[in-house]
């Protein structure tokens, strides 16, 4: 687990390594609620877990909206200029042969497949950009606790506050997640 | 695990609380992931299933049988021939890529509309998106003749210095297809995502390690979220033009030629309509199955929602109907002796039983649902959607078999289907369901996630809270 | 202009309809000057206007239609614009008649010397004649003004007091409605316009006609929306949600149009069959070459590039600039659709052009605003509205 990047700067305190704290609380409302709070307590590393996307959850949390629609663009530009240039080049210089009177760059001709492989790069620019943008990885702090790890993904709405966050305090971190309403609170302890 | 007939819970709880839950009508987000995740989780599959298994795979056997033959014998074992060069294999891969629409239109285009119901048929037409295309792609790789020479469709480099011809239809479709196929996989993991941190968090073992991979690490975050959702919806706008592409680009492999009756306009957006009809009649016709069989399903599968898709039908059959009224209207209109006579001959000529079993099927049938009594009765539903797709997989045989009068009588032959013919459509349903069988058995056939953020409750407004000005943009 | 938030109607609704009607009169008697300076010119661009001004009143009456058969919520807060649009159908088929009387000149087909010179025509003679052709258009606003007319009832006297069972009629209504909406529009795009080159035709055509109506409807509807938010009327009510969704089937409609066109232009260039190209060589000849750019650019490729963004689709003045430029387009599209039957060597621009536009389209707007004015600017007592109004979407 030190290996991990959530490792890097985890508080040392004693035999364990708290990587950040972890609040439960009772619903998607309540939720909104809690990451309003720690957004104006001046927090940066935590995060609102929940089992699905909920709405206004980006501003609660003071987010700015994903810019992964410019990176699919840039893909889809890609595969746009990519597709024009493999056919106008294999039908035009490479191998320019005379079918049913078309001539060798025929735009009509060449739509459909623009489209699609303009269409099959953002698809895919969109997945694999997806992967980077969600910081994809397979170990986390909120894996550390046992209680995320029953019901995150089912019915249970959580804030993680990361230790790497200038303002995280074992204590008053703690203490802050129960005074706004959470319960369960826990450190995240690598164990 | 215990009771045999009921939907069974590894972990602790609810098998009977999810139901009851159900019954006012508003599951909790815990009865969601119970109930659709139990059914993955069941360890004891239910007998129905091994016998439906056991036939689709043999009858998929019987494909792989039948496609060794076609290898070693050549492509003379079908009743492909001489007017009526496209037979059965370019009529079953037109009906299987037709199927293939539905389930991106309910992803891609529901989503953009807002349709909340789509939640709880997306996840299942989605996988059936992927399998028909499976089907759909076998035909034409398998139609090619040599085989071993199909890499040439593609633009590889290669000694001989040869390209593929971009300006073919054919072509068109190799790319168009191919795209599609990446694009539904690629969608439906995306929404998988959540779903297999369900799992992960539920199992145990190294099932769990599985989940955990296919997960891909998901916590859920709204870090997270804000991504995926966004990738989401980009994936959605990008479906859904493509989804009327693919079918446009099939439809061209007819309409861009010089044959009367297949080159017409409407062809585009006519093949699309009846790509989504035959589509949703396959989602109903598997969704009223997979009801009937898992019953912890009904409470996600309602009645609205058959409602829904019933209507669906029916517009679409309608759009159908118009483009079979305006091109046989059109055919008079152009003055043009061979248009007409392909459409005459169509009505009323050798064929003239599959013309109208199409026309029945997919014009007739579906004014059954004005009544929202009909739209209501799954037996109805379920008997008019099969029609459904008889009637489009006519509606291809149709178009294509209308090569058997050529323009010089002398070359007018008709086209006999031979046993192979036969036993490859049957072989390719056998394959379909095959792998719709798997997906019923090991993947959680409703999107979890996505039910559970159109549930009342999941509304962060629902008891009367208001954003406290949010300050946008934090870092 | 004077809003009053209460009752949501205009007390005072400004002098745009009267500028409107000013507009209309002088455009008619111009129009009318015109006829006798050359009637050609003059019948063909009031094909032109008329068409336009109907494509957008029968965009309306699709969009209601929809609203009804989806049970939309989001739409409620802006279905009047829809009514309003469609109630200016019965209108349009008094304009119908000037191209009813100028059938003579404006279609081929009527020269009984031409029938019986050309055995493709002739062979049309059965659909082409001109007691059919004015019957079928009769037919069709017939069958239009009754559905506006029954819509619109229905939907004036939920003002009064919401009623479920009136509510289901108007579902009832528009069942049936599209169908008959589907074929009449479809018709009426082969008689009116695909009738002027009679020896040519394409399946696609009505499908293309629709798609022009649906999205200049959706600009119709940015752009009525911008102007009532500028006099400070349902500031509150519709927000830029509802400019999103306004903005997204306008967007969604451009793309149904492009795609029509596409469809019909690969298809014919691909087969290259010579009755078939010869809508498109004139249309790509010397003097229109310039014209289809603009329509392929500025009518397509242009505003769909950057109407994919969202800022300009929630935005106020940007959605209404679209919306205005896309109004422009769908003229262009039906000049370039119809005016090759007159000028088949180039473009030659009218003043006559204008003043047709400004004729019809004076009257058209001048009943549209006083329809709108007179009502409530929203179902008041529709069930969704505070759902609508609430609406939050991505």
């Amino acid at each position: 687990m030190s290996a991990t990047t959530s490792g890097r700067a985890a508080v040392e305190t004693g035999a364990a390594r708290v990587h950040g704290a972890l609040a439960r609380f009772s619903g998607p409302g309540e939720l909104l609620r809690a990451a309003e709070e720690v957004r104006d307590a001046g927090y940066r590393e935590f995060d609102c877990h929940s089992p699905f996307p909920i709405h206004g959850m980006d501003a609660a949390m003071g987010e700015k909206r994903s810019r992964l629609s410019w990176f699919v663009a840039a893909c889809a530009l890609f595969g746009f200029a990519g597709a024009v240039a493999l056919q106008t080049w294999t039908s035009v210089d490479a191998l320019p042969v005379v079918v049913a009177g078309k001539p060798f760059f025929s735009h009509v001709a060449f739509f459909p497949i623009t489209f699609a492989l303009t269409v099959l790069c953002s698809v895919v620019g969109a997945v694999v950009g997806l992967t980077f943008f969600i910081r994809q990885q397979y170990t986390h702090p909120v894996f550390h606790s046992d209680s995320f790890s029953a019901s995150g993904s089912d019915d249970g709405f959580f804030i993680s506050v990361l230790a790497v966050d200038g303002m995280f305090d074992r204590e008053a971190t703690a203490a802050f997640l129960r005074e706004i309403g959470g319960t369960n609170v826990e450190l995240l302890e690598e164990t | 695990m215990g009771n045999g007939t009921e939907h069974v819970n590894p972990t602790t709880e609810t098998a009977k609380s999810a139901p009851a839950a159900a019954s006012n009508g508003n599951p909790s987000f815990h009865d969601v992931s119970a109930t659709i995740s139990g059914i993955v989780e069941r360890r004891d599959t239910p007998l129905w299933w091994w016998i439906a298994f056991g036939i689709s795979a043999t009858m998929t056997l019987g494909l792989l049988v039948q496609i060794a033959w076609l290898f070693w014998t050549g492509i003379g074992i079908w009743g492909n021939n001489i007017p009526v060069g496209w037979g059965f294999p370019i009529v079953n891969f037109v009906f299987w890529v037709g199927i293939g629409h539905a389930g991106t239109l309910i992803s891609a285009i529901l989503f953009l509309l807002r349709q909340r119901w789509r939640t709880s048929i997306n996840r299942f037409a989605e996988a059936m998106t992927i399998f028909a295309v499976i089907c759909a792609g076998l035909f034409p790789a398998i139609h090619v003749g040599r085989v071993w020479a199909i890499y040439w469709m593609f633009p590889l480099p290669n000694q001989m210095e040869m390209w593929p011809n971009f300006r073919s239809a054919l072509m068109w479709d190799v790319f168009a297809v191919g795209t599609y196929f990446t694009a539904s996989v690629l969608f439906w993991y995306t929404g998988l995502v959540p779903d297999w941190a369900t799992l992960r968090d539920r199992a145990r073992g190294w099932r769990q390690k599985v989940y955990g991979i296919l997960a891909l690490g998901w916590r859920g975050g709204n870090r997270q979220w804000k991504h995926y959702e966004m990738a989401y919806l980009l994936l959605a706008g990008v479906a859904t033009p493509l989804v009327l592409s693919v079918h446009s680009v099939v439809s061209t492999d007819f309409a861009t030629s010089m044959v009367f009756g297949w080159h017409s306009t409407i062809f585009p957006p006519y093949f699309v309509a009846g790509a989504i009809f035959s589509g949703f009649g396959m989602v109903t016709t598997l969704a009223i199955l997979a009801r009937a069989l898992y019953p912890p399903v009904r409470d996600f599968m309602t009645l609205d929602t058959f409602d829904k898709m019933a209507k669906i039908l029916m517009l679409t059959g309608m759009m159908v109907g118009y483009a079979y009224i305006i091109e046989f209207f059109t055919a008079w209109y152009s003055g043009n002796e061979y248009e007409q006579y392909v459409f005459i001959n169509r009505a009323f000529g050798p064929y003239a039983v599959s013309y109208w079993i199409m026309f029945a099927c997919n014009v007739i049938v579906p004014q059954l649902f004005w009544s929202k009594k009909l739209r209501r009765s799954l037996p109805v539903l379920f008997i008019a959607s099969i029609l459904v797709n008889v009637g489009m997989w006519f509606e291809r045989f149709v178009i294509v078999i209308s090569l058997h009068r050529d323009f010089l009588p002398s070359s007018w032959e008709m086209f006999k289907p031979t046993a192979f013919d036969i036993g490859f459509l049957a072989g390719s349903f056998g394959l379909f369901l095959t792998l719709f069988l798997l997906f019923l058995r090991f993947v959680p056939m409703v999107a979890m996630a996505e039910v559970k953020g159109v549930l009342p409750q999941a509304d962060p407004h629902a008891n009367g809270h208001h954003d406290r000005g949010g300050k946008e943009g934090g870092r | 202009m004077q809003f009053d938030s209460q009752t949501h109607r205009f007390t005072d609704p400004g002098p745009f309809a009267r500028i409107m009607l000013l507009a209309g009169i002088a455009g008619l008697a111009l129009s009318a000057v015109g006829y006798f300076v050359d009637a050609r010119q003059f019948f063909f661009s009031w094909l032109v206007a008329f068409t336009f001004w109907t494509t957008i009143g029968l965009g309306g009456l699709f969009i209601t239609m929809v609203h009804h058969l989806t049970g939309a919520t989001w739409s409620v807060v802006v279905r009047r614009i829809g009514e309003a649009l469609m109630c200016a159908l019965p209108w349009m088929a008094l304009f119908a008649i000037p191209v009813l009387l100028g059938i003579g000149v404006l279609y081929e087909w009527t020269d009984p010397e031409a029938v019986a010179g050309s055995e493709m025509l002739s062979r049309k003679a059965g659909y082409l004649n001109i007691p059919f052709f004015v019957i079928r258009t009769v037919f069709y606003f017939a069958v239009w003004i009754l559905l506006a007319r029954l819509l619109a009832m229905k939907s004036l006297a939920q003002d009064a007091g919401w009623d479920d069972k009136r509510a289901h009629s108007l579902l009832t209504v528009s069942g049936p409605g599209m169908i008959a909406f589907a074929l009449t529009v479809t018709f009426a795009a082969f008689d009116w316009l695909m009738s002027l080159q009679p020896l040519w035709y394409s399946t696609i055509y009505g499908l293309w006609f629709f798609g022009g109506a649906a999205t200049s409807v959706m600009a119709m509807f940015a752009v009525t929306v911008s102007a009532i938010q500028a006099k400070g009327a349902l500031t509150d009510v519709i927000t830029p949600e509802h400019r999103h969704d306004i903005g997204k089937l306008m967007f969604a409609f451009l793309v149904f149009w492009g795609y029509m066109h596409l469809s019909q232009y690969l298809l014919i260039w691909y087969a290259n069959l010579p009755e078939e190209t010869a809508f498109y060589k004139m249309r790509w000849g010397a003097g229109w070459t310039a014209m289809s750019w603009i329509l392929v650019a500025g009518g397509f490729v242009v505003p769909f590039i950057l109407l994919m963004a969202r800022g300009p689709k929630r935005g106020r003045s940007t959605l209404a600039a679209f919306a205005i430029w896309l109004l422009l387009m769908h003229w262009v599209d039906l000049y370039w659709n119809i005016m090759p039957a007159l000028h088949e060597q180039t473009v030659i621009l009218s003043w006559m052009d204008l003043t047709t536009m400004a004729g019809v389209g004076g009257f058209f707007l001048f009943f549209f605003w006083r329809w709108l004015t007179r009502h409530p600017l929203i179902p008041v007592t529709d069930p969704k509205l505070a759902a609508s109004i609430r609406l939050v979407s991505g």
